[in-house]
């Protein structure tokens, strides 16, 4: 035991002395060259579709921050105790604040349409391996598909990829997409319930 | 204006790793193995006057045994390495997110170091809920990305979760004006690793290496895989994984040209 704790010890701490020298100066390709190509080939009935799903977002973020005025003001030193209590407040207050919310009020038929066939693009070729494995590896088989529901606590939220992200159409910094095996579904950050989803999101 | 010739900075960075001690030894038996470690710690870190000291814990929220010994042994080391600070590296608490779940997976683990005013830098991992970025003891202020600044290194937190268009261009326009001497990042999934449970996430890495080559950020540290590894330096930074903080994966490390020390 003596011995392993030794070793133990011995890996548990690593030096690093760094000296500053002469910074790497290396090729770069900007994010923005990216995604300027990426916008030249949106079709200007796309970017009608983009520019209504994003109005559909903006309504909804409407509502949630009209609930969130309502509710005592959260620290961003909170204990857990008034984290809790905001989470759950929140959710309840939503949830009846959106009674008859369903599947498809943000992601309609034609930003489904869009978004399939981004993912599409995405989600081809071997070097997108990885991407399929990030999504469909994470452990997200307890989460029901339900609109104006929470996403279940303790299941894994799976990484967005970066390289999928930028191609989405962007969200506010209130909710996030999140892949639960093929479907994607629109959550809130801070009350962690299930805006909309649409089905076989992923090829 | 910006300084070219840089002055040597020392720089001391502990990564706290795993224990290989086996599942379901109870925390009475973790603490009297500490103390019997105590009077073996071995330290070959330089701790020189006015270096910054840093403790370095990734996946730590798992409310075990293991992560309490880990807890542990961190307390013992700050006898002899007296850090200030922890970076969280992620996955802060697995599972629920009650207000209890807080004290049995963080507060109480480290509730020493907490007492000795060690301030805690979190991000978040792919198991931990956003609300956590208004936790106090978790200093991210409200925000899912963050820098803060010690002497002449400034950390960036990020959220590897969600690398969106705006966190990108957050962390561009932050480094851009950065005139710090040293710059680490971090956050929780790893864009180099040798482990087996996830490995190397090259989706991210092609994303955000160009903007750490381009404004010369120093050192990047990550968790996720449950292991310890010191990556051999990529087009000059230095990559860390430190994820096993409170569920180790044992000898998950294959045998890789990434791989500069690994457990």
């Amino acid at each position: 035991m003596k011995h392993k704790i030794k070793r133990s010890a011995s890996l548990l701490l690593t030096t690093l002395v760094f000296s500053m020298g002469v910074l790497p100066i290396l090729s770069w390709v900007g994010i923005a060259q990216v995604q300027q190509k990426q916008n030249s080939q949106i079709s200007t009935m796309d970017k009608q579709t983009i520019s209504a799903f994003e109005n559909r977002v903006k309504n909804y973020v409407k509502l949630r921050n009209q609930v969130k005025a309502k509710l005592p003001k959260l620290s961003k030193s909170s204990t857990p105790e008034q984290l809790e209590s905001y989470r759950k407040s929140f959710e309840e207050s939503l949830r009846a604040a959106r009674v008859g919310a369903k599947r498809g009020d943000v992601f309609n038929t034609e930003g489904s349409d869009y978004i399939r066939r981004t993912l599409k693009s995405e989600f081809k070729g071997k070097d997108r391996a990885q991407l399929r494995e990030i999504v469909f590896d994470a452990q997200t088989q307890a989460v029901k598909l339900r609109v104006n529901y929470p996403y279940p606590e303790p299941t894994e939220l799976v990484e967005m990829p970066a390289t999928v992200l930028l191609n989405l159409p962007q969200l506010p910094k209130e909710i996030k997409y999140r892949f639960v095996g093929h479907h994607l579904l629109l959550v809130d950050r801070d009350n962690n319930l299930i805006i909309d989803y649409m089905l076989d999101a992923l090829p | 204006m910006r300084r070219f010739v840089f002055s040597l900075l020392i720089l001391s960075l502990v990564i706290f790793g795993s224990l290989p001690i086996s599942h379901g030894q109870s925390a009475a038996i973790g603490s009297k193995v500490a103390a019997r470690a105590n009077s073996s710690l071995k330290l070959t870190l330089p701790v020189k006057e006015g270096s910054l000291r840093f403790a370095v814990m990734g996946d730590t929220g798992s409310g075990t045994d293991k992560q309490r010994q880990v807890a542990n042994m961190m307390v013992q080391y700050r006898n002899i390495f007296p850090f200030d600070f922890v970076l969280m590296m992620g996955d802060n608490l697995y599972g629920s997110e009650s207000a209890k779940d807080f004290e049995t997976k963080f507060s109480d683990v480290y509730k020493v170091l907490l007492n000795d005013k060690v301030k805690f830098y979190a991000t978040l991992g792919n198991h931990d809920l956003p609300m956590q970025i208004n936790y106090a003891n978790f200093n991210m202020n409200g925000k899912e990305y963050y820098r803060f600044k010690k002497g002449n290194v400034a950390f960036y937190s990020l959220n590897s979760n969600y690398m969106d268009k705006k966190q990108l261009a957050w962390l561009e326009s932050e480094l851009a004006k950065d005139t710090s001497d040293w710059k680490i990042c971090f956050f929780h999934h790893p864009p180099y690793s040798s482990a087996k449970g996830h490995g190397s996430d090259q989706q991210l890495r092609e994303i955000v290496e160009p903007i750490f080559l381009k404004y010369g950020v120093n050192v990047v540290l990550a968790g996720h895989d449950h292991v310890y590894e010191r990556i051999k330096p990529q087009k000059g930074i230095y990559y860390f994984v430190s994820g096993a903080g409170g569920r180790l994966r044992e000898s998950d490390v294959q045998t890789s040209p990434l791989v500069g020390k690994s457990n």
